[in-house]
């Protein structure tokens, strides 16, 4: 049991995706425009990672090395249709705001690096254990730059239609370059900085 | 030599199995959202048309316009017009008066600018319309009665021209059709 | 025509695949100094692009929508990225191995590069017709070629910078992200 907190909390903090490993970028910047769209994304790639996770520990002692990696890619490609076809179904509102972005799950190399380096050589527990956690750990780092993006960008911030806050004077002019998408480049730089700065990560 | 040749096939056979088990995964979960996705469609034009047409009991569907009744009497009519916008179509939703004039405007979807060409979704923007002939659908700057937004001139004006040429363009079919 | 020429110029600038659209940063923080290479990434990853539109399109509208599959795109259009960079791959290899050996592990990553799955999607979200899907991806595929150059010539100069220590590798390039982003941003009137 403390096994699998400890692949748990590695997933967080140590082996965050977005700020340490650097992985996955592409989906994340892009969906980064609302606390909403984090939110939306974040549960997919739990479930996809989850997914994953699971089925590549379960059947790592069978699969032949050669087709290692397109029985991977099947399995993420299989979920992730899943995940796009019951938030089609159910949530539209968030599949049309997180666009083509949500299949780009499937290329979102945090799911491949994980079945790739963890999944496939780790007993089923501990792989749920890390899918729970690396999605975690995603979900804060998006969260915290999309709270940035949405608060400083529009003025106010709403998670499912509720308005949590509206902030004095950018309420009425918002600071609108961190919407647009250079605005996520310098809100990762800025962090990524940052983090350096306090010593969580190591610079070059 | 048997065994050589199952250890040389079991890949393919692996994969193989793998490909079935994705695919069939895949159709069973299509088939239990299937529905539920091609409700929406339907869904989403019933609530944009009551909204706009608050007494409206039920609507019919005849070349590419919606015809708008209140328990027996025709309201208005709708219609989609798709402009080019800034960063993509703009999908829009323009409700008419039985007397052609403009009853409302809602922006369907649109992937214009945030916080700027966006805004084209506000009702500040949308609710200038209500009311409006269609000779005065145009931007003030072109002799009309709308203000575009400032800072999002494209994508206000993309809007403006856009209804306004597929009024035209509806008006005229309706009134050939009667 | 003119619809030709406003997808292409959306796809290559104001849209710009690794600017606007946040795909294909991978190979954009990872391009080398020397121009040469970030050349033949960025024509390696159009030229998979574009196959990948073309084979895409097929498989779209002669096998998916005829037989009412849609929902089968993701897993397909994967599965044939994938098999294209093999092929690819194994092409370069033979025919010409410094090439094969520049790029190094890039070459594979090209699967996972959210610029090809993504110009796939495109295409189909807007239904473009072969013609217009070809386009967009030779429109995307270049500006993802003419970022990837710009950047290769900035890494140069970013090097000999004296960047304040937390900024520098990943940081520092972001921050040249944002400001080409704004630069291109620029282009928007011209359609």
């Amino acid at each position: 049991m403390n096994r699998f907190w400890k692949e748990f909390a590695k997933g967080i903090i140590i082996s965050n995706p977005l700020f340490i490993l650097a992985l996955g970028f592409c989906p994340a910047l892009a969906v980064s425009t609302s606390v909403d769209n984090a939110i939306g994304m974040s549960v997919g790639v739990l479930f996809v990672l989850l997914g994953s996770n699971l089925i590549v520990s379960a059947i790592r002692k069978a699969v032949p090395n050669i087709v290692r990696i397109p029985v991977f890619i099947v399995i993420i490609a299989t979920f992730v249709t899943v995940v796009n076809l019951i938030f089609h179904a159910y949530v539209p509102a968030l599949y049309e705001s997180l666009g083509i972005y949500l299949p780009l799950i499937v290329v979102n190399c945090i799911i491949l690096g994980r079945a790739e380096a963890f999944a496939s050589k780790n007993p089923v527990t501990s792989s749920i254990a890390d899918a729970l956690g690396v999605s975690i750990g995603f979900f804060l780092a998006l969260f915290i730059i999309s709270f940035l993006r949405e608060s400083l960008g529009t003025g106010s911030l709403s998670v499912f239609g509720v308005e949590l806050f509206t902030l004095p004077v950018l309420g009425e002019h918002p600071m609108t370059i961190f919407i647009l998408p250079p605005g996520a480049f310098l809100v990762m730089a800025l962090l990524l900085a940052l983090f350096r700065r306090i010593g969580v990560m190591k610079s070059e | 030599m048997k065994v050589k040749t199952l250890k040389g096939v079991f890949p393919i056979i692996f994969i193989t199995v793998i490909v079935f088990a994705a695919v069939g995964l895949v159709s069973w979960t299509d088939s239990i959202t299937r529905d539920e996705i091609e409700d929406q469609k339907e869904q989403q034009i019933q609530s944009m048309l009551t909204e706009m047409f608050p007494s409206m009991s039920k609507y019919t569907f005849e070349d590419d316009i919606y015809i708008i009744d209140a328990d027996g009497a025709k309201v208005g009519y709708a219609f989609l017009a798709v402009g080019k916008g800034y960063g993509g179509d703009i999908d829009i939703l323009v409700g008419l008066n039985n007397e052609m004039t403009i009853k409302g405007v809602t922006i369907v979807s649109q992937t214009e600018t945030p916080g700027l060409g966006s805004r084209i979704t506000d009702s500040s923007f949308t609710g200038k319309f209500a009311g409006l002939s269609i000779d005065d659908v145009a931007l003030k700057r072109d002799g009309g009665q709308i203000d575009a937004i400032t800072g999002s001139t494209i994508s206000s004006g993309a809007v403006v021209d856009t209804v306004r040429i597929t009024a035209i363009e509806k008006i005229k079919a309706l009134t050939e059709r009667q | 025509m003119s619809e030709l020429i406003s997808i292409f110029l959306s796809m290559a600038i104001i849209n710009n695949f690794i600017l606007a659209k946040f795909l294909g940063l991978c190979p954009f923080f990872g391009v080398s100094k020397k121009l040469g290479n970030a050349v033949s990434m960025g024509f390696a990853v159009t030229l998979v692009m574009l196959i990948a539109s073309i084979a895409t399109w097929f498989i779209n509208n002669y096998i998916l929508i005829p037989f009412g599959v849609e929902y089968m795109n993701i897993i397909m259009y994967i599965l044939v990225i994938a098999s294209l960079v093999q092929m690819i791959e194994l092409f370069i290899k033979r025919t010409n191995l410094t090439l094969y050996n520049a790029l190094g592990i890039y070459l594979p990553l090209i699967t996972t590069n959210c610029a090809v799955l993504g110009i796939t999607l495109i295409n189909a979200k807007e239904s473009y017709s072969l013609l217009e899907s070809v386009v967009a991806s030779l429109g995307g595929g270049i500006g993802f070629l003419f970022v990837l150059v710009i950047m290769s010539g900035i890494r140069e100069r970013l090097e000999i910078a004296d960047t304040p220590r937390a900024m520098r590798g990943l940081p520092v390039a972001m921050l040249v992200g944002m400001l080409l982003g704004l630069t291109f941003y620029g282009f928007g009137g011209m359609i």
